[in-house]
């Protein structure tokens, strides 16, 4: 890990710096609604800071929420021209992350990059540098410090910065980082380990992974899963706001002719995501419908993949039409 | 050498009155421009309002959407359901902004096969006039995707 | 509050309700939906102008209807909503108690549909200020300005179908986006696709919307999908009569005709 400053004032140069040198960079914007949402910027300009957290996360540079997988075209031999935007892929930052959205792309990782990885993801994560900051304010949707995290963690990211008085303490952590600080290495001083705890939010902590981890294991059969999920409307909102969910479905769009095949997000808490070809549906009501998506958060995916796929950046309360709240509702079903 | 552009009219009309209406126009060997493809409903009350956006979305340039006179309806009432159908179709798709000039709704009787021919002569020089709809086409940018590079960019 | 929690306790200690559907406070001091099962639990519920769910949206969820006897605390819109959910013959199963509170701050307790109906006639809305500034200012629109700025809109737009599932018109079992022999409305979403998919919504909601507005409320990223339901009302309102949430008959615009209809665009 290597440790560096930058005075608050060059970070616009860097990032117009990083632009300039035709990265796309993609970064928290305001818009008209009053949300933040990340997009692709021109300029540091367009980069919105006053915010706890945008409204959706960033995984859409990874997994866009349509994807065209491949067109094809019926050519004049008669056959097929099929083709692909994987070698197409550009060059990615992404400014701005908090550090649960970078322990989401940790999950995303492990997730999509298994034996068989998804050529798709991994095509766009290897052209990606992600570069998170530290959160100094946090709201009481905030409770990464539950999930295994905290808000100066580093997990995931590929630079970490903290902003301290005037200057931001810049923690290299991957060669991806290394090589982004190097583009422009003479805004960069280096220094000692300095001490990010007082610049740090203190979000509240409702609990910890340990006790959840046995908890869990009988929580199944617990009669608060109805009342837990008596507020679900059954749309899709907590999902894709989730910097960590991965459901998606495939669908060709087109005729004889042409078309494409897409990969779009979906949804575990849309009534009909497991219905079966038969007509039964093995999820039929709302109440085993939430109780999946916290178990796989929760149980499933520690059991399967080593780490909780919740990162407690409470997008899922803040986007919920019924402000559902996830750690409240593990915190009543493993009581 | 360029290619002129050639509309893609799409025609959704009922069976009783605008098809047969086409149909007269037809066997009296009525001559008018060759864009339109028609397709054939029982009644407009069977249309669907989405089979319009779902033409345009494959390429439609313009649609027609022609039945039965109001009265002369073969089902009795299937066009004065349409008839207010389209009427609140066609004001929500002008809130949205789309070019509702490039849907033209008619009653075309059986009788009259020279006004149905004088319809299609009329709509396909209208749009041909407006040109092709690339407003529509050009909708699908997909932030991400890379089929479109020059929109990240943007 | 304390008159609206002690009624609720009371309603359900005596068993004339089962389940009551209220509002109460979260940690982040917002009032969501809360459901009471017991007297004892009364003391949290809430309500003030705060208070915009449209709770009637939940009488359509198994979990709810298996209670039969539900109260429920509703703003005007909620007990408009239900009116026209009456008036659809969708409430047929259940025995509904409504509490609200009228413009003079007291506690009404309405006990039947033709209680009910009587009130809403009486305490009937307008439109919200703020919805009307917008309408207005897209209608003084040119049609390119207003093509670019709901293109730019829906290109937001993840199909999440939070408007869909709040909305309590909305109440197709299986909803015609889920219909995929053909597919009817795509399940990408891009911009056509959710063109295609707010078009549909706002047309099927033709002339039942009654402008609770929740749709754009909590629309995640943002979209004012309820400005296109409210044209469309007004525009139905206006040519056709008749307004939404009104009364318990059904027959409602798109559902009928006039030979008389008038229009000035078909040749």
């Amino acid at each position: 890990m290597e440790l560096k400053l930058i005075s608050t004032s060059d970070i616009a140069v860097f990032v117009d710096g990083l632009l300039k040198a035709g990265k796309v960079v993609v970064a928290p914007v305001l818009k008209q609604s009053g949300k933040v949402f990340f997009k692709p910027v021109q300029s540091f300009s367009e980069v919105a800071t006053d915010y706890i957290q945008t409204a959706f996360s960033a995984k859409e540079v990874v997994f866009p929420k349509v994807e065209e997988l491949f067109t094809y075209q019926h050519n004049e031999e008669g056959g097929l021209d099929i083709k692909d935007q994987l070698d197409r892929i550009p060059e990615t930052v992404v400014w701005g992350l908090r550090p649960c959205d970078a322990a989401g792309f940790d999950y995303l990782n492990k997730f999509f990059l298994q034996e068989n990885p998804d050529v798709y993801f991994k095509a766009r994560y290897d052209k990606l540098t992600l570069v998170t900051i530290s959160c100094s304010k946090c709201d009481e949707s905030c409770f990464c410090t539950s999930v295994d995290s905290h808000p100066g963690d580093t997990k995931g990211s590929d630079i970490l910065l903290t902003a301290m008085e005037g200057k931001y303490y810049v923690e290299v952590i991957t060669e991806k980082g290394y090589s982004l600080i190097t583009s422009n290495s003479t805004l960069f001083t280096s220094t000692d380990t300095l001490s990010k705890e007082s610049f740090l939010a203190k979000p509240a902590t409702q609990f910890s992974m340990d006790e959840i981890k046995d908890r869990i294991q009988n929580a199944y059969a617990s009669a608060e899963w109805k009342h837990a999920s008596m507020g679900c409307y059954s749309c899709g909102a907590c999902a894709f706001a989730c910097p960590t969910c991965t459901c998606f479905d495939i669908q060709d769009e087109g005729t004889q002719d042409h078309g494409r095949r897409v990969r779009c997000w979906d949804a575990c808490g849309l009534s009909q995501f497991t219905k079966h070809a038969s007509g039964h549906n093995p999820r039929n009501t709302q109440t085993e419908r939430r109780r999946q998506r916290l178990m796989h958060k929760f149980k499933y995916s520690v059991e399967n993949l080593g780490v909780v796929s919740c990162v407690g950046c409470g997008r899922c309360i803040r986007v919920c039409p019924s402000h559902l709240n996830i750690f409240e509702n593990i915190l009543s079903v493993t009581k | 050498m360029a290619e002129t552009f050639e509309p893609k009219i799409v025609a959704f009309v009922c069976n009783w009155c605008t098809y047969a209406g086409a149909d007269l126009a037809g066997t009296s060997r009525t001559k008018y421009e060759t864009n339109v493809r028609i397709i054939r409903f029982p009644c407009t009350g069977r249309i669907d309002f989405m089979l319009l956006i779902k033409a345009f979305q494959n390429g439609a340039d313009g649609i027609i959407v022609s039945g039965c006179h109001p009265n002369d309806c073969h089902y009795t009432s299937g066009n004065f359901h349409a008839r207010r159908r389209w009427m609140v179709f066609k004001s929500m798709l002008e809130f949205m902004g789309f070019p509702t000039e490039r849907i033209t709704f008619s009653w075309v009787s059986a009788a009259e096969g020279k006004k149905w021919a004088d319809l299609v002569n009329e709509t396909t020089d209208s749009v041909r006039a407006l040109g092709s709809f690339t407003d529509y086409k050009n909708l699908d940018f997909s932030q991400f995707n890379q089929m479109d590079h020059e929109a990240i960019a943007r | 509050m304390k008159q609206l929690q002690d009624k609720a306790a009371e309603l359900l200690e005596n068993g004339t309700v089962n389940l009551l559907i209220g509002f109460s406070e979260d940690l982040g001091k917002r009032p969501v939906p809360c459901f009471i099962e017991k007297a004892e639990e009364a003391n949290i519920l809430v309500f003030n102008q705060e208070c915009k769910n449209n709770l009637s949206v939940y009488l359509h969820k198994k979990e709810v209807k298996d209670a039969v006897k539900i109260g429920l605390v509703a703003n005007i819109a909620t007990l408009r909503s239900v009116m026209q959910l009456l008036s659809e013959n969708q409430l047929w199963s259940l025995t509904l108690t409504y509490l609200t509170v009228n413009t003079a701050g007291e506690l009404v307790v309405l006990s039947s549909a033709e209680e009910l109906e009587a009130y809403v006639q009486a305490n009937f809305p307008t439109c919200r200020p703020e919805d009307k500034e917008m309408l207005d200012k897209l209608n003084a629109m040119t049609r390119q300005e207003r093509w670019a700025f709901w293109k730019d809109q829906l290109s937001e737009c993840v199909k999440c179908y939070a408007c869909r599932a709040v909305c309590p018109m909305c109440y197709c079992t299986v909803c015609t986006t889920e219909c995929n022999q053909p597919q009817w409305i795509k399940t990408s979403a891009d911009t056509s696709g959710n063109f295609e998919y707010h078009t549909m919504r706002a047309m099927h909601l033709g002339g039942r919307c009654i402008n609770c507005g929740e749709c754009g409320r909590i629309c995640p990223a943002g979209i004012p999908v309820h400005l296109l339901t409210a044209q469309m009302n007004q525009e139905i309102e206006q040519e056709f009569g008749g307004k939404t949430g009104w009364s318990l008959k059904g027959g409602y615009a798109m559902n009928s005709f006039k030979p008389g209809d008038k229009e000035n665009f078909i040749k």
